[in-house]
């Protein structure tokens, strides 16, 4: 059971059990304060009814023209509240929101190359990749993750305003661009 | 060539350099054209970018006299002002910039971007009222909706502020209906503008006017769309008590597939309105039966939201718990009913992490469902085939641990519990063999649980062997979950306990704990650190702690503004109100100033004590006296599996058995600022005059208007309830030593005038100017520090026994824990408060070090009663310290290691071999080795210092 409520500033006071989790990134109050200061209705949170905070998603609107999209910044899920659909039903409300709201054509994401498990539950979703963004999480050398570590997917789904799903296509995995070409 | 352009021209390289951060050159540019031209405009410009070229680089005072200069022939062109907004936010003088702008907008106000600055500096500074009058005027002038709306907020927020009385914030609001109204174009244009339209009519119950807007199509969109309007949405429709209608369109909205928890409440709520709406005895039949036929529809339609979603949503089964379990505290169905429920959900989600929670708040059950419920949970038979098997196990021992008796709970069947615990994590393991060391062990809540008994075990016993025992069996679950944080914060707690601090700080470290969380989680590590502290001998560990985590205040307190700004600008109104508070409770974070006051006691046992050091403190500690605070420490975060009849581990674990907060911070601000005012020349004319930046926002409570004097002298029970004894003496004592010495402080300290003359002195010393607003005549004239008081001095008493009573009694406190071998952090914590009375004696006694004070003032007689008290403490340190480097020197010694190897005999199982045990063991003792021989040898060098 979750409530789906707007984020607000003040969850930076109780977000710590989703954010001591190693693969969520805290990040600076500011950072924060600028999603909710201009995006808020693409934020938000799912909470247990006694009030501790389960899972949260940040995100955007941006592009220009056709490329006008909603963004997936951050989506977390506390490790005790895993396994639930709490980032379905978010991704969904976001979805919803591009769509309804923001008249998007389509929502992304990206992805480490390497995180199967991610990928695939965005596939799940109805994600697909649209293309590989070179050392997009910075340069590692070569390590044990290699290319694929450093290396992030740009995932689509098309909204309404979008039928003949021109944002997405099939061998997106093919498509290898520089992260300086990618906002 | 127009003026505009050469002035633009010629300070340009200025800019450059601000902006790539050469505060020097831009200060060298700067003088250069203002050796050149004379020209007004230009020369005002240079002078307020100079200013802020100062600011940046900490040349406060120099920037201080060119703001004045700048500041006083009232700037009007954009480059003077813009920069001086600058410098004055770097001043923190927000009054001032406040001033500058309405100045401005007065002289111009046709220029906008005045009057927008002018409202953002209201706005910063909270003053709604002139924000909302600001706006309005704007909105006259520039016909711009938007600022009609700002001027609605305005009248909001101030409706909103705690010092507004109920009935003035009616006025408000209705006064945001009349403005909200009066516009234009409708409200629904945005979402954040038809949101505090709708907020408006729900705080002035003018729910006809709402309905409308609400039930318009538009209306109906932007409440799909935006989750805060559909929020007051709900609120309106439960104020007007529709829950008929709100549970049928909920209904509706989970037919559709929406799952919100709230959507299921709605439903939940509008089943039980016939009977919650009533006052307790007013049930009559037909409701019981109205509900009883609700109860049995939403049976039928949960069913077949369960059977829809089966196990992949559980929130149609938990609206089903929920259901049965308001029926039966209705009193219309029997627990038996919602038993079976329980068992049911059990079954099918035993398998989740989060079923315990979930459970748990269903538990208030009559004795025989008790029983029932413990008989189902005892007949679970332990699997470990899969990890949903595991997952199973976890929850049964959870739920039956949180409902154990207080007569189940002995040192002996804890103990088995923990050990039974252990042997299942151990075999748990098996099951994440194989996974990344990144990832955690899906058997970790198991190893938690043994901890939990083990620390009960303590709770019950206080002897140090369970504590041995669970920090041992955690490190072995760290070593397989590496980034476990459960296990992390409990051994922090554990650690220091023990003693093993620098243990406790390496794994809060591992936490990485970044921004915000500095504010929330630094009293793991922080509170009451000084125990631990080894500045005294100059390893600032601890002291750079502080000031690291405290870094996030003074980053962010001007950020959260420019936000609330940024806000106003893209009009999204909705998280303003949040905002403003997210702001006001970092600024005043209790946290933030326990580490401040833990900071400052530690800084004084390291660094020469002297005037400086004691006037700046002063400052900031009164500040810090003013506040409201808020206590934004995350305690939830610290897990806990205790039974329900028992303290969480949370409570069980705090150092000393007691929090810092708000009471401790008021009591050691009380001893601190007493003492530093004692040995202050500072009073509060002089402290005015010195004073740079704005007076932050002082409290509104009551005791807070009461004079300091009198504020410092209050004391409350429930504040000392805060203290250990050793606190609650320290505490005593000063206030008998300032008793004592505050009418010869007074009567000593130079007047105003001299203190006066004398900064100014200092200040034209450093920057060619003489200390602004400073008349020295109008203080009475005679600056030369020639004075005589009018007034008779005070008659010397005879010094109370306390003084040196109070160190012999640490003394003998101390002596009694060393022999009962008793926790060395105790230990620590006595001597530490006793090293903390000499360092209060010596700066309340250092006025009347110099001779020549003596003389003039005949404190003969005074002076020599000082020698017995700090002959008697320096007596008391030299053997607490020596016993310390002793106890440390055994605590290091093998044979030590041996007694926590044994103790940990039980826990040395299966794959926790004896080496392993070893390592733990030697670790330990050498942390508390260190730590006893440090602040042991801290002890022995302050006390020589100042002998």
């Amino acid at each position: 059971m979750s409530v789906l409520r707007p984020f607000m500033a003040t969850d930076m006071f109780k977000f710590n059990n989703i954010n001591l989790d190693v693969w969520t990134e805290t990040y600076a109050i500011s950072f924060y304060l600028s999603y909710l200061s201009r995006w808020p209705d693409l934020c938000c949170v799912q909470e247990a009814p006694g009030g501790r905070m389960m899972g949260y998603i940040l995100g955007k609107a941006e592009g220009s023209s056709n490329e006008w999209h909603g963004h997936i910044t951050a989506v977390s899920v506390a490790p005790e509240y895993r396994r639930l659909s709490l980032a379905r039903n978010m991704v969904n409300r976001l979805e919803l929101v591009s769509d309804d709201h923001y008249k998007g054509f389509f929502v992304d994401l990206y992805v480490r190359c390497n995180n199967a498990l991610a990928i695939n539950m965005y596939e799940g979703f109805g994600y697909s990749v649209y293309r590989r963004v070179r050392e997009y999480y910075g340069t590692l050398g070569v390590g044990k993750g290699g290319k694929d570590e450093e290396d992030a997917f740009d995932m689509r789904k098309p909204l309404s305003r979008d039928p003949l799903r021109r944002s997405v296509r099939s061998n997106g995995r093919e498509v290898v661009v520089n992260a300086s070409s990618v906002s | 060539m127009s003026a505009a352009v050469t002035l633009e021209r010629q300070i340009r390289p200025i800019y450059e350099a601000l902006d790539t951060g050469s505060n020097k050159s831009a200060i060298v540019s700067c003088n250069k054209l203002l050796k050149k031209y004379s020209s007004n405009l230009l020369v005002k410009a240079c002078f307020s970018l100079k200013a802020l070229a100062l600011v940046r680089s900490q040349k406060v005072e120099e920037s201080l006299a060119l703001c004045d200069e700048v500041l006083a022939v009232k700037p009007l062109d954009d480059a003077t002002i813009s920069a001086m907004m600058h410098v004055l936010k770097g001043l923190g003088r927000i009054t001032d910039m406040v001033n500058m702008f309405e100045e401005a907008y007065k002289q111009q106000p046709l220029n906008e971007e005045y009057g927008a600055q002018t409202f953002f500096a209201h706005v910063r500074t909270a003053n709604w009222k002139s924000a909302q009058q600001v706006s309005t005027r704007m909105h006259k002038q520039f016909q711009d909706d938007r600022y009609l709306y700002w001027s609605v907020m305005g009248a909001i927020l101030q409706a909103s502020d705690p010092s507004t009385t109920p009935s003035m914030k009616m006025l408000l609001y209705k006064l945001a209906h009349r403005l909200v109204t009066s516009s234009p174009t409708p409200s629904y244009l945005t979402a954040d503008r038809f949101h505090m339209h709708i907020n408006i009519l729900k705080e002035l119950e003018l729910y006809d006017e709402a309905n409308t807007l609400l039930e318009s199509d538009i209306g109906k969109s932007i409440c799909s769309t935006s989750l805060a309007c559909d929020q007051t949405r709900r609120e309106i429709w439960r104020g007007r008590g529709l829950f008929k209608d709100e549970g049928q369109s909920a209904q509706q909205k989970i037919l559709n597939g929406d799952r919100n928890w709230l959507e299921f409440l709605s439903v939940l709520d509008s089943i039980f309105a016939p009977v919650s709406s009533r006052p307790e005895g007013g049930i009559t039949e037909e409701s019981k039966n109205e509900c009883l036929e609700n109860i049995s529809k939403a049976r039928t339609f949960l069913a077949g939201v369960v059977e829809k979603d089966g196990t992949k949503n559980r929130a149609a089964p938990l609206a089903l718990l929920e259901l049965e379990h308001r029926a039966y505290k209705f009193g219309l169905s029997d627990d038996s009913v919602f038993v079976s429920v329980m068992e049911d959900y059990f079954t099918q989600f035993g398998d989740k992490a989060c079923c315990f929670e979930d459970l748990t708040s269903f538990l208030d059950l009559e004795t025989a469902s008790l029983d029932r419920w413990k008989a189902f949970l005892t007949q679970h038979q332990p699997s470990f085939a899969s990890v949903g098997d595991l997952q199973r196990l976890i929850n049964v021992r959870k739920l039956e641990r949180y409902i154990l008796l207080d007569s189940e709970i002995t040192v002996e069947s804890e103990t088995a519990r923990g050990l039974k615990y252990l042997n299942e994590y151990l075999g748990g393991l098996a099951l994440g063999a194989d996974l990344p060391v990144t990832e955690l062990q899906p058997a970790d809540d198991l190893v938690l649980l043994a901890a939990n008994a083990l620390v009960m075990v303590w709770a019950l016993n206080r002897s140090e062997e369970a504590l041995y025992r669970a920090a041992t069996v955690l490190e072995y679950g760290l070593t397989k979950s590496r980034m476990s944080f459960q296990m992390r914060i409990m051994l922090v707690r554990i650690y220091r306990i023990l003693g093993a601090s620098s243990l406790a700080l390496e794994h809060y470290r591992q936490m990485n704990v970044k921004q915000v969380q500095n504010d929330t989680l630094s009293h793991l590590v922080l509170t009451r650190a000084l125990t631990f502290s080894l500045a005294a001998i100059g390893d600032l560990t601890y002291p750079s702690e502080c000031l690291e985590s405290s870094q996030i205040y003074l980053a962010s307190s001007q950020e959260t503004s420019d936000f609330i700004v940024r806000s106003f600008t893209a009009e999204k109104y909705t998280q303003i109100p949040d905002f403003i508070d997210f702001e006001s409770r970092l600024e005043n974070s209790l946290q933030r100033d326990v580490v401040k006051l833990e900071h400052v006691r530690m800084r004084l046992t390291h660094e020469p004590l002297n005037t400086d050091i004691i006037d700046m403190e002063l400052i900031e500690l009164k500040f810090m006296f003013d506040r409201a605070h808020h206590d934004n420490r995350d305690f939830l975060i610290i897990p806990s599996y205790q039974p329900r009849c028992k303290p969480t581990f949370n409570e069980q674990s705090l150092l000393f058995g007691a929090s810092t907060g708000q009471g401790w911070l008021w009591c050691f601000l009380k001893i601190y600022i007493r003492a530093f005012q004692h040995a202050s020349d500072l009073d509060d004319i002089v402290e005015e005059k010195l004073l740079v930046g704005d007076r932050p926002k002082k409290s509104s409570d009551p005791e807070v208007q009461l004079p300091l004097r009198e504020r410092l002298a209050l004391r409350r029970a429930e504040e000392i309830a805060e203290l250990t004894s050793e606190e609650t003496q320290l505490l005593d004592w000063a206030t008998a030593l300032g008793d004592w010495l505050e009418p010869h402080h007074n009567y000593v300290r130079p007047p105003p005038a001299v203190v006066l003359a004398e900064a100014s002195r200092q200040t034209e010393l450093k920057t060619g100017f003489p200390l602004r607003g400073v008349d020295l005549q109008a203080h009475n004239g005679d600056a030369n520090g020639h004075h005589k008081k009018d007034e008779e001095a005070p008659p010397i008493k005879e010094a109370s026994g306390l003084l040196t009573v109070f160190f012999d009694s640490m003394l003998s406190r101390f002596e009694h824990l060393v022999e009962s071998k008793c926790s060395i952090s105790e230990l620590l914590h006595v001597a530490t408060i006793t090293q903390e009375a000499f360092i209060l004696f010596i700066i309340e006694t250092m006025r009347f070090k110099s001779p020549a004070v003596v003389k003039i003032h005949k404190l003969g007689n005074l002076v020599a009663q000082f020698k017995d008290v700090r002959l008697r403490a320096s007596c008391v340190l030299k053997e607490m310290s020596a016993a310390l480097i002793k106890i440390g020197e055994v605590e290091g010694s093998v044979e030590h290691r041996q007694v926590f190897l044994q103790a940990c005999a039980p826990v040395t199982i299966k794959q926790i071999t004896h080496d392993f045990v070893s390592n733990v063991a030697k670790s330990v003792t050498d942390s508390r080795k260190k730590v006893l021989e440090g602040v042991g040898k801290g002890m022995t060098k302050l006390n020589a210092a100042q002998s």
